[in-house]
C-alpha cells in the first residue's frame, strides 16, 4: 500500500509529539511535544486522503483518479488554528515565565501558594 | 506516571493504525470535480473550503483573529527588567531583504488571486507574506521594522479585512452567489488577513523579548 508510509509516520509522530506532552516537565517541551503531535496529526489526516496512483484534486490535471480533496480543506484549517493557539499559549508560557522564573511544571506546582479552607 | 503514558498512547496509536487497516467502514465520497466546477473553481479543496464549508472557514478566521488580539492583549504590559539588545545589522542582509520584498509580496498576491485555479489560496499566501515579513524583521532589526509600521493602521486593516470577508459570505450566502471573482477577493482578504495575524504575532514576540 502506497500511501502506508505517511499514515505510519503520522502515527509515529503523534505518538512521540504525546509521550514529550505527558513526560517533559518544561512547558516549552510540552508546546514543542504539542507542535510535533499536530504536525503528525495533520500529516495522518492528508495521507489519508491519498488514493493509489492518484492525481491532486484539480480540474484538468490528466486522467485517472483524484486524491480526496475533504483531507486537505480541513487540514488548512487545522493548521492554521494551530500556529494561533500556539502562539497563544506561548504567550502565557512567557508571562509565568516573567512572574515565577522557571518553566518547570513540578517546581511551579511545588511553589503555588493554594489558598487554604 | 511515565507507564500510563506509555500504555495511552500505545492504545491510541493502535486505534490509529485499526482505522488504517479498514476496520472501521469509510464513507464513498462524490466525484469532487463537479462539484468544483459548479463553484466556479478548478482547484476542489478552494471550492470545499470557501464554498461547501464555508461556515467553517469564517469561524477560523474569527478564531484567527482572537487569539492574534490574546497575543497582542497579553504580551503588551510586558517589562522585563533586564532587556535583551537588538541584535547588530550588516548591510549586505539589510539590503537583500529590501530587494526580495518586493517579488515576496508578487507571488503572495499571485499565489492568493490563483487559489482556485491551482494550488495556493489565501491561508498558504498569508503565511507567505508573513515570513517575508519576518525575513525583514530579522535582517533590518524588529525595533526598526515595527517603528516604521503603524500598529494602528494594520489594526484597521485587519479587523476592516474580516469585516469585508463577513460582508462577502453575507452575500453568497444569503443571495446565493458564487464564482470566480467571489474566489479572488476572499482569497486575497484572507491572505491580508493572516499575514498580518503572523506578522502582529511574531513581531509581538520578538519586541518582548528580555531575560530573568
Amino acid at each position: 500500500m502506497e500511501g502506508l508510509a505517511g499514515l505510519a509516520l503520522g502515527i509515529a509522530l503523534v505518538g512521540l509529539g504525546f509521550w514529550t506532552l505527558v513526560v517533559r516537565r518544561n512547558l516549552i517541551w510540552k508546546l514543542l511535544g504539542l507542535d510535533v503531535a499536530a504536525g503528525g496529526s495533520i500529516l495522518f489526516l492528508v495521507a489519508l486522503g491519498y488514493r493509489p496512483g492518484g492525481r491532486p484534486a484539480i480540474v484538468g490535471l490528466g486522467p485517472g483518479p483524484a486524491v480526496d480533496p475533504l483531507p486537505q480543506a480541513l487540514v488548512l484549517t487545522a493548521i492554521v488554528i494551530h500556529f494561533a493557539t500556539l502562539a497563544l499559549a506561548l504567550v502565557y508560557v512567557v508571562l509565568l515565565t516573567h512572574r515565577r522564573h522557571t518553566q518547570d511544571v513540578r517546581r511551579l506546582e511545588a511553589e503555588e501558594r493554594w489558598p487554604q479552607p | 506516571m511515565k507507564w500510563a503514558a506509555g500504555v495511552a498512547i500505545t492504545g491510541l496509536m493502535a486505534l490509529l493504525a485499526l482505522g488504517v487497516i479498514g476496520v472501521f467502514p469509510r464513507p464513498e465520497l462524490p466525484d469532487p470535480e463537479p462539484v468544483a466546477l459548479s463553484w466556479g473553481a478548478r482547484n476542489a479543496v478552494a471550492a470545499i473550503v470557501l464554498g461547501v464549508r464555508l461556515w467553517d472557514t469564517l469561524f477560523e478566521i474569527l478564531v484567527y483573529a482572537m487569539t492574534i488580539a490574546g497575543v497582542k492583549l497579553g504580551l503588551r504590559f510586558l517589562r522585563w527588567e533586564k532587556r535583551v539588545p537588538p541584535v547588530a545589522e550588516t548591510p549586505l542582509l539589510r539590503r537583500s531583504a529590501d530587494i526580495l520584498l518586493g517579488p515576496i509580496v508578487v507571488f503572495t498576491v499571485y499565489v492568493a488571486a490563483s487559489g482556485h485555479l491551482g494550488p495556493g489560496g489565501g491561508f498558504p499566501a498569508g503565511a507567505l507574506l508573513g515570513t517575508g515579513l519576518l525575513l525583514l524583521a530579522l535582517a533590518k532589526g524588529v525595533e526598526r521594522v515595527s517603528a516604521e509600521i503603524h500598529e494602528e493602521a494594520l489594526d484597521w486593516v485587519e479587523y476592516g479585512a474580516i469585516v469585508v470577508i463577513l460582508g462577502l459570505a453575507a452575500v453568497l450566502l444569503l443571495l446565493g452567489r458564487r464564482g470566480a471573482p467571489y474566489f479572488i477577493a476572499t482569497n486575497l482578504l484572507i491572505a491580508l488577513e493572516v499575514a498580518i495575524g503572523a506578522w502582529v504575532a511574531i513581531h509581538r514576540f520578538a519586541l518582548s523579548r528580555g531575560e530573568v
